[in-house]
């Protein structure tokens, strides 16, 4: 059992001592319409056994859009001491660097006008999604290991796809440090070795949008952003290499805990001391996959940029630029305060103020940007990051709107061809190979999502900049 | 047997009950396809499994593990469970299935209100499915 304290008008505790095991309190960021949503599920329990994390430091955090996962709640934020607290890989989850992307594109929804079908239908065609292994770049042996030691840097080098300048505005410059291929397995390299570019399914997609709304006119100048512009965002992740790169180490850290002395409320938390050997094993796995998920989103963004040059041209293709790429399923080692701590993000965006060393220097006086996407059919919004997410959510903001209702809850209220049907009166462009996956990302099944942004904005994790509207989807 | 899907907002939990530890796994088996296809079709075709784990939970989750890898790498979806035994900590089955294009993908299979257990005189299984 819980009690919810207000701390702040955005912010709720569940303090230390509401369960024995807790060894920090659990904060939530929310309003009271949220907080009865987020109360409606076990994400709360499962924010409550996060606080029991050996080395977890301060609070276990939950973001406006938390909802129920598995061990940790999507949404979730800890950080545990650097070197013997302990790191989480269902901490991370399954779908490691899951992130997204936004690409500017040269011209307005106006100059697009009746090439929008015909846009939306070539994106379809040249990202594969859904099962299957069809990337075009097989990966194998060297080219495999370069991918994952350095992430899109070697698709630019070896291989000549997408630019230096994406690399530059991509979160940690889309490799992170210590990446160990030798710790990635077999059976991980087997399911990631054709997918490369590849969207996946479930709530992945690919989605063309206008800025239908600018909330900041000078950090909309600094990230290049214009109302009315042609957008592009990507959603997607490490696909079966991160599954399995999860799986191998739950496992392996399930077997281990006894060893270090650590007993959990639930079995999905298993972890193991960062200086560990399973630990140390587990952080250079996880950096891999994360460079491998960088740059499956560099390569999906190079597909884009190839049906861009087929229907609007190469000179469009050429001027479509990358704001930035964020990762919200991750751990990373972070200075916060004057500590490094490692921090986990489940289902959470990093969001960096301005005047960080991280973030490119063309946003060094607005802060990173980043990005909040609806669901089909709603907003997404770009913001920046806000001096409040240093001193409340170790540099973090949400990732999304949050689910609200369960896939068969989403079925069973409509089909995927009604809301086909229904995106079309609204003049979005659908492509999806599945009502039954289509259906299961209704947009009522998410969140508000202009609450969820409100919040980010009102409690200082992050400011308004543009709202993005959409104009056609290609769901995974 | 009976075969339950439990709302979870963010994933699929799967609550399986059966008279035996067997027929629990077999049936996980047919929900892992029913999660994978609308509709199986492809090549007939068999696979020999042999698994084992730390423990029984472990041991359904390593189950499901190969399936979701068969499903992902061959594009194999189970059909029917041939034959099957299983200890504690292993099992080792024959399955027939359909090599094509599964429609749907499972990410992963996790430990979260992971059970498999006797339940009176029947046997339970429950797993939380990342999809």
């Amino acid at each position: 059992m819980y009690e919810l304290v207000r701390v702040a008008p955005y912010v709720w505790e569940i303090p230390r001592d509401a369960r024995a095991d807790m060894r920090v309190p659990a904060r939530v960021l929310a309003d009271e319409t949220l907080l009865d949503a987020i109360r409606s599920d076990r994400s709360l329990e499962q924010l409550q056994n996060v606080c029991t994390l050996p080395g977890i430091v301060d609070a276990a955090l939950a973001m406006p859009d938390i909802h129920q996962g598995y061990g940790f709640p999507v949404g979730g934020v800890a950080a545990t001491e650097v070197p013997d607290g302990v790191v989480s890989p269902g901490g991370v989850g399954y779908d490691i660097n899951c992130g997204v992307r936004l690409l500017t594109c040269p011209l307005t929804e106006h100059e697009l006008g009746g090439r929008r079908e015909p846009l939306v239908h070539e994106i379809s065609r040249a990202i594969p999604a859904g099962a299957g292994k069809d990337s075009f770049l097989e990966l194998s042996g060297d080219t495999f290991d370069a991918v994952l030691r350095e992430g899109p840097r070697a698709l630019v080098r070896d291989h000549g796809f997408g630019t230096e300048d994406d690399i530059a505005h991509t979160e940690s410059q889309g490799c992170l440090p210590g990446a160990e291929p030798r710790m990635v397995s077999e059976r991980a390299r087997t399911r990631g070795s054709g997918q490369l570019g590849t969207l996946g399914s479930g709530n992945h997609f690919v989605e063309l949008q206008a800025v239908d709304q600018i909330f900041d006119a000078e950090t909309a100048r600094a990230f290049a952003l214009t109302k009315g512009q042609v957008t592009v965002l990507i959603h997607s992740g490490s696909r079966g290499l991160g599954h399995q790169v999860c799986t191998d180490y739950v496992k392996r850290m399930d077997a281990a805990m006894s060893r270090y002395g650590i007993v959990l409320p639930d079995r999905q938390l298993a972890c193991a001391p960062q200086s560990s050997p399973e630990g140390q094993a587990y952080l250079g796995a996880l950096a891999a996959a994360a460079n491998f998920a960088w740059a499956n989103r560099h390569m999906i963004a190079h597909a884009v940029r190839g049906a861009i040059a087929r229907v609007l041209g190469d000179a469009a293709a050429a001027s479509t630029r990358q704001l930035y790429d964020v990762a919200h399923n991750v751990a990373k080692i972070e200075r916060h305060g004057d500590r490094d701590v490692c921090v986990h993000r489940k289902g959470a965006t990093r969001s960096l103020p301005a005047g960080s060393s991280d973030i490119p220097e063309a946003f060094s006086e607005v802060g990173q940007p980043l990005f909040i996407p609806g669901s089909m059919g709603t907003s997404s919004y770009v913001l920046a990051g806000e001096p409040g997410s240093l001193e409340l959510s170790f540099g973090s903001a949400c990732h999304g709107a949050g689910r609200q209702m369960s896939r068969t809850g989403a079925r069973k209220r409509v089909t995927g061809a009604h809301l086909r049907h229904e995106l079309e009166q609204q003049g979005i462009v659908v492509r999806c190979a599945s009502n039954r996956g289509l259906a299961e990302e209704a947009p009522f099944a998410y969140k508000d999502v202009e609450r969820v942004v409100n919040v980010v904005h009102e409690a200082g994790l992050a400011r308004r900049v543009a709202r993005l509207v959409p104009l056609g989807v290609v769901k995974g | 047997m009976t075969v339950n899907w439990v709302e979870h907002t963010g994933e699929v939990e799967l609550v399986i009950e059966g008279p035996s530890a067997p027929d629990v796994l077999g049936e996980a088996a047919d929900a892992i396809a029913s999660l994978l296809v609308d509709h199986l079709q492809g090549t007939p075709s068999e696979r020999e499994i042999e698994i084992s784990a730390s423990d029984r939970p472990a041991l359904l989750v390593a189950w499901l593990d190969e399936l979701v890898y068969l499903a992902e790498t061959d594009g194999f979806a189970p059909e029917r469970v041939v034959e099957i035994s299983c200890s504690e900590r292993s099992a080792k089955a024959t399955i027939e299935g359909r090599v094509g294009r599964p429609t749907y993908l499972i990410k992963a299979v996790t430990y979260h209100h992971l059970a498999f257990e006797p339940c009176g005189d029947r046997w339970k299984g429950r797993v939380v499915l990342d999809v």
